[in-house]
């Protein structure tokens, strides 16, 4: 049976970025109203941005799902690759979002009405840690 | 406008409907099968078509909501559908020879291979959608009925375009492969999003809103349509491959 690994952290990563548009989607636009669906600032770039963070994010959940059946109907999954992909793929498309996209092109911001800060350093420490992480996963055991 | 005249949308799609349903009866007088889902998916297409064009939602279409379903309808839900229906390949078995080597040959032929490139279906897919919701034409279609009926066509035919090339089940020379595909969802995808941001700033309030999640639940109808098509085809390899090395 051959293992797939490149193709494990593939599926992982599609799925983390799937994952990070998914919880930025529900989460803080939907659940806690923290993000606003366009504030008006920030200048196209921004938009256009925005537009495909979303298109390539629900695009990448469905294509890391079925890239994960189709190793896992092969059994060539590597469960570790896998995870390590997941981190990767959420932390960095966390990373851009949260310097990119709301710093550099000010598309919109975390919260607003509130000292940002703190929210700035926690939003991007959690992506830095996930990717780190995944990272430390990413190597093959005893590597 | 006359009942009558409100009615006429629904006239194209009753002649495909019909068209659809005799091409499945002679196949099956000579002893054919065609697939059940394919049909199903016609049928849910033309009737998805038909709510879109035909009272009591055309009656509404002043209203921005209304509008934005119809949209969803006649340029996403309805020609993902239809492209799933396989529609070329039903008529291409239905047809006598003569006939079929004529269709076959206008399919493969120049223009249609222009019109099937990635670059021209997104132009007018896009195109299209930026053309009439960002300048004067929308207005106008709301006076003009001709012009009103024009803007739908084109959503469906732009529509279709799009989604034969990239999740349709008839076959297609020079289809792109999987990754160029999805690639052509996410274009769309985003182009669709920016455009929902661009009218949300234009006070299309609820509409825009609708407009967006729509879209993305597009992209993901769009991607799962791509994506089962190939794991479906990893299992006949699969499959193919097992059988091999029992063989041998």
């Amino acid at each position: 049976m051959v293992i797939l690994r490149g193709r494990s952290v593939w599926s992982g990563a599609l799925g983390g970025i799937g994952l990070a548009a998914f919880l930025d989607e529900t989460v803080f636009h939907q659940l806690l109203h923290w993000h606003h669906f366009y504030d008006g600032a920030g200048p196209t770039a921004g938009l256009v941005s925005d537009g495909f963070f979303h298109a390539f994010g629900f695009v990448a959940a469905v294509a890391g799902l079925f890239l994960l059946a189709d190793l896992q109907r092969r059994r060539a999954l590597v469960p570790r690759a896998w995870w390590a992909g997941l981190l990767l793929g959420l932390g960095g498309f966390q990373l851009y979002d949260g310097t990119v996209q709301h710093k550099l092109l000010h598309l919109h911001q975390i919260r607003y009405g509130v000292p940002l800060l703190p929210y700035d350093l926690v939003w991007n420490l959690v992506a830095v840690v996930a990717l780190v992480a995944g990272a430390v996963l990413v190597r093959p055991r005893g590597a | 406008m006359s009942a009558g005249l409100q009615a006429l949308p629904g006239l194209p799609l009753l002649l495909a409907a019909t068209a659809y349903a005799s091409a499945v009866r002679r196949l099956a007088r000579r002893g054919d099968g065609w697939p059940r889902s394919r049909s199903l998916a016609t049928a849910a297409a033309l009737g998805l078509l038909a709510v879109a064009v035909l009272p009591p939602l055309a009656a509404h279409d002043e209203d921005l909501r209304a509008h934005v379903v119809q949209h969803l309808l006649l340029m996403v839900a309805g020609p993902l559908l239809l492209a799933l229906g396989a529609p070329v390949t039903l008529t291409l078995r239905s047809l006598r020879t003569p006939s079929r080597r004529r269709l076959l040959a206008l399919l493969h032929s120049p223009p249609m291979r222009l019109l099937v490139h990635p670059l021209t279906v997104v132009a007018l897919d896009v195109g299209g959608l930026y053309a009439v919701y960002l300048t004067p034409v929308f207005e106008a279609s709301e006076e003009q009925w001709w012009l009103h009926a024009l803007i739908h066509a084109h959503m469906v035919l732009a529509g279709t375009l799009l989604a034969v090339v990239v999740a349709g089940a008839d076959p297609l020379p020079g289809r792109p492969g999987v990754p160029m595909r999805l690639a052509l969802v996410v274009a769309t995808g985003a182009a669709h999003d920016v455009l929902a941001r661009l009218l949300w700033t234009r006070g299309w309030g609820d509409a825009a809103r609708l407009l967006a999640y729509g879209g993305e639940a597009a992209d993901v109808a769009f991607a799962v349509a791509v994506l089962s098509a190939w794991y479906a085809a990893g299992g006949r390899e699969l499959a193919r491959s097992a059988r091999r090395v029992a063989t041998s």
